[in-house]
């Protein structure tokens, strides 16, 4: 009973992760209806983000002045073309964000030496990290996915296949393909009892995990900016009809996604080390969302909490006896029975198409 | 008419004296490496070839002084990109030149084994440490122009077992544990370690297949836990991947007791920084000497390998010396990989050479009958290539220690070896 215990807390710490990228999925699927196959890219390109600040890794100045450039050619845009301020006031605050980025990277944000506590590091770290994670996810929007609006959602998911391409070799190229060592070091909340034992990495994964989907979906459901991005996923043209700028709306929903595949690419850097080969990590979106439907949000978290049980059993009682490897299968054919029976997922919207 | 017949005596000998260094036989090699690709940039493996290639046809003295012309190719670990290079090369270029070639996976040597055994009849040295391909199933008998530079895995996890048996102080039988990666690699030489466990009398308390593709490794570590593992044999797994790093994270926390252990890949840089403090007291084996300690200038100079390896990289890359893990040479165990390999061309074709045969049959020749020490990198022991691998290994310890540099709390120190160099051709498993 204890290992079946141990097994299902496990599974559902890990299964937490796991819904947090079901939950970036959703999120712009519901809005565009494309599948962003590059969500393993962003998770790498978040948690380096979180990694520069957090563990004052600065960049040399060919590399830290390209992105300074970026910064400032890109917030330059969105505030003269979709904030519609004045050009003289958009450039020169374009200019202030490429700058305080170029430091940033250049000069690297000094945490470690102004403050030794690892935990209010972490808090200060977080979430400049996140906000970093979703500027570049608005930044990707606006050069990949804004053009292709209007033509069908396909057009977008396969360019999200090469983005994520793009993605991994900028990555590469910054930072290297060797791995960092990432240790968080926050308070050891570790549960032992008797036999059971939870690490405390894995508590802090599904606690932060949690908290950043309750906060996605407080944004989506109690604000006006929910409501609008609520609304351009119900119907874009009807949206736009009412005044909303959908455009900008999708904007925010790639932001909101890049920064939660930042939360769950900083916990899953934390068990163990920082590569840019790790991306394969957000490839386990696919049966969450699959398994708990493509637009239901408590779908994600429900599909994600199941892959994870799923994962952990299989590893805990079906491997050992003689099937090895079935722990990587065992998601897979979880969905494909889910998928026989509710071919929308189990929270999935029932389409009926009128021929 | 006298003058004109010498005239043209003259005229055609000195046709045929300038055609000859021109028709002149060559010595061609072709060398393949993992430069990038899936396992990440490596060009540390390109970069030692190239400086141990330049620095044998120049101060080296090449092949009795007759240059080699090398070529190096990226194949990008993918087999077919290897296979696809050598049967180019072998097409271009004539068995009477074409002498050697290398390659460094075991995807490549499998379907090359008719190619290169039967059909081109070409020394071919290798990175792979295959148990199938060089071990007691394989080996030169059915692989007769296949060579390896390491001793097998199935050897490297035997010697580990036969450490066990050796320093076991509990009460009982050692019981241990076996995690291995599901793939080619993770899989050759577990088998035998698992068989060599139990002739030994061990309890092999559990066979766990944990993928690259891990994020968790609680599942693992608490089977290990629960089978009371006393030693865990961690195989297929290369120090660098995350993969790794959990698993030492965890371990280290949920059977802190256990011992780690690990083959050669594992036994390396990347792991200590990436794992810190987990990996102190992992033991392990590798086929070179370790020549990474970190920080780097406090590298161990006893060896004349290791210490070689150092001085060429300070010499002719001294601005990736010292970038190191910046864009430099992250981790000297691969820039001495390429070094090697340059070094054994030269030493084999020299040995052709002085036997009058520089052919592909005599290049064999001489791999046959090689004995040599490796430049020191053995500690001064000499191997033979009877059994087409360099059968030597040593089981290292790991010793990491965090002292804080700057505002920053970071790992030091290596693996240090806790045996002599053992030839495992010696040993009676």
């Amino acid at each position: 009973m204890i290992d079946l215990i141990q097994t299902l807390g496990s599974g559902i710490l890990v299964g937490l992760v796991y819904a947090l990228l079901g939950l970036c999925i959703v999120i712009i699927f519901k809005a565009s209806e494309a599948f962003n196959f590059a969500i393993g890219e962003f998770l790498i390109l978040g948690s380096f983000l979180f990694y520069v600040l957090f563990f004052n890794e600065s960049l040399p100045w060919h590399r830290a002045l390209p992105l300074g450039v970026l910064i400032f050619l890109f917030f330059s845009y969105v505030l003269f073309f979709d904030i519609d301020l004045n050009f003289l006031i958009a450039v020169p605050l374009g200019i202030a964000a490429g700058l305080l980025i170029f430091c940033f990277l250049f000069f690297g944000l000094k945490l470690p030496s102004l403050i030794t506590s690892p935990l209010i590091r972490f808090m200060i770290a977080l979430p400049l990290g996140l906000l970093a994670a979703g500027i570049v996810g608005s930044m990707v929007e606006r050069l990949t996915i804004k053009p292709l609006l209007g033509r069908s959602p396909i057009s977008m998911t396969i360019v999200s296949l090469g983005l994520g391409f793009f993605l991994r070799g900028c990555i590469q190229l910054i930072w290297g393909s060797h791995s960092y060592s990432f240790f968080l070091d926050l308070p050891d909340i570790t549960i032992e009892i008797g036999d059971l034992l939870y690490l405390s990495d894995p508590i802090w994964a599904g606690i932060l995990s949690l908290l950043t989907f309750g906060l996605v979906i407080v944004f989506l459901f109690r604000t006006r900016w929910g409501l609008a991005i609520r609304a351009t996923s119900e119907d874009q043209s009807k949206a736009m009809a009412f005044g909303i700028n959908a455009r900008f709306i999708l904007m925010i929903v790639w932001a909101i996604s890049a920064l939660c595949i930042a939360v769950a690419g900083i916990m899953i850097s934390n068990f163990g080390a920082l590569q840019v080969g790790m991306s394969y990590v957000g490839l386990r979106a696919i049966p969450v969302v699959l398994i708990g439907g493509m637009d239901s949000i408590g779908g994600a978290l429900v599909g994600g909490i199941i892959v994870g049980i799923c994962e952990a059993l299989a590893g805990s009682y079906i491997e050992p006896m003689g099937l090895v490897g079935f722990k990587e299968v065992a998601p897979y054919l979880l969905l494909l029975i889910v998928l026989f029976i509710r071919p929308y997922g189990l929270f999935g919207t029932v389409r009926i198409e009128r021929v | 008419m006298k003058k004109k017949v010498y005239f043209v005596l003259a005229f055609v000998l000195a046709i045929f004296l300038l055609a000859g260094p021109a028709t002149a036989k060559e010595i061609k090699v072709l060398s393949q490496f993992p430069m990038s690709g899936p396992v990440g940039s490596l060009p540390e493996f390109g970069w030692g070839y190239i400086d141990g290639m330049n620095w044998v046809n120049n101060e080296g003295g090449g092949v009795n002084g007759k240059k080699i012309t090398w070529f190096l190719e990226d194949f990008r670990y993918n087999p077919t990109v290897e296979v696809a290079n050598f049967t180019r090369y072998c097409a271009e270029h004539s068995k009477d030149e074409l002498l050697m070639a290398t390659g460094y996976i075991t995807g490549g040597l499998k379907p090359l084994i008719e190619k290169v055994n039967k059909e081109e009849k070409i020394p071919w040295l290798d990175g792979s440490y295959s148990t199938e391909i060089f071990g007691e199933k394989g080996g030169p008998s059915k692989y007769p122009y296949y060579y390896s530079l390491g001793a097998t895995y199935g050897n490297q996890i035997r010697a580990l077992i036969k450490w066990i048996k050796e320093n076991h102080k509990a009460k009982g039988k050692p019981r241990v544990g076996f995690v291995y990666s599901p793939t080619a690699w993770g899989r050759d030489g577990t088998p035998e370690g698992i068989a060599y466990a139990r002739k030994l009398g061990f309890d092999v308390v559990a066979e766990i297949e944990y993928p690259y593709t891990a994020t968790s490794a609680t599942n693992e570590c608490m089977t290990l836990r629960k089978k009371k593992a006393q030693y865990v044999i961690f195989h297929g797994y290369s120090g660098a991947s995350a993969c790794t790093a959990i698993f030492f994270k965890t371990a280290k926390k949920i059977v802190k007791n256990i011992q780690l252990m690990g083959t050669h890949y594992t036994t390396s840089r990347f792991a200590i920084l990436t794992s810190q403090e987990a990996y102190n007291g992992y033991v392990g084996v590798a086929t070179r000497p370790f020549s990474d300690p970190i920080p780097r200038a406090s590298y161990p100079k006893d060896n004349a390998m290791v210490k070689l390896a150092h001085d060429f990289a300070q010499k002719y890359r001294p601005d990736e010396y010292k970038k190191g893990l910046r864009g430099g040479i992250k981790d000297i165990f691969l820039y001495i990989e390429g070094l090697t390999y340059a070094f054994m061309i030269q030493k084999t074709l020299t040995d052709a050479d002085n036997m009058g045969e520089l052919t592909r049959e005599g290049v064999k020749k001489a791999l046959d009958n090689m004995v040599w020490d490796f430049k020191g990198m053995f500690g001064g022991k000499k191997f033979s290539y009877k059994s087409h691998t360099i059968p030597m290994l040593q089981i290292f310890k790991g010793k990491v220690k965090m002292v804080k540099m700057g505002d920053k709390m970071v790992p030091t120190g290596g693996v240090l070896p806790i045996t002599d160099w053992i030839n495992t051709d010696e040993v009676k498993w």
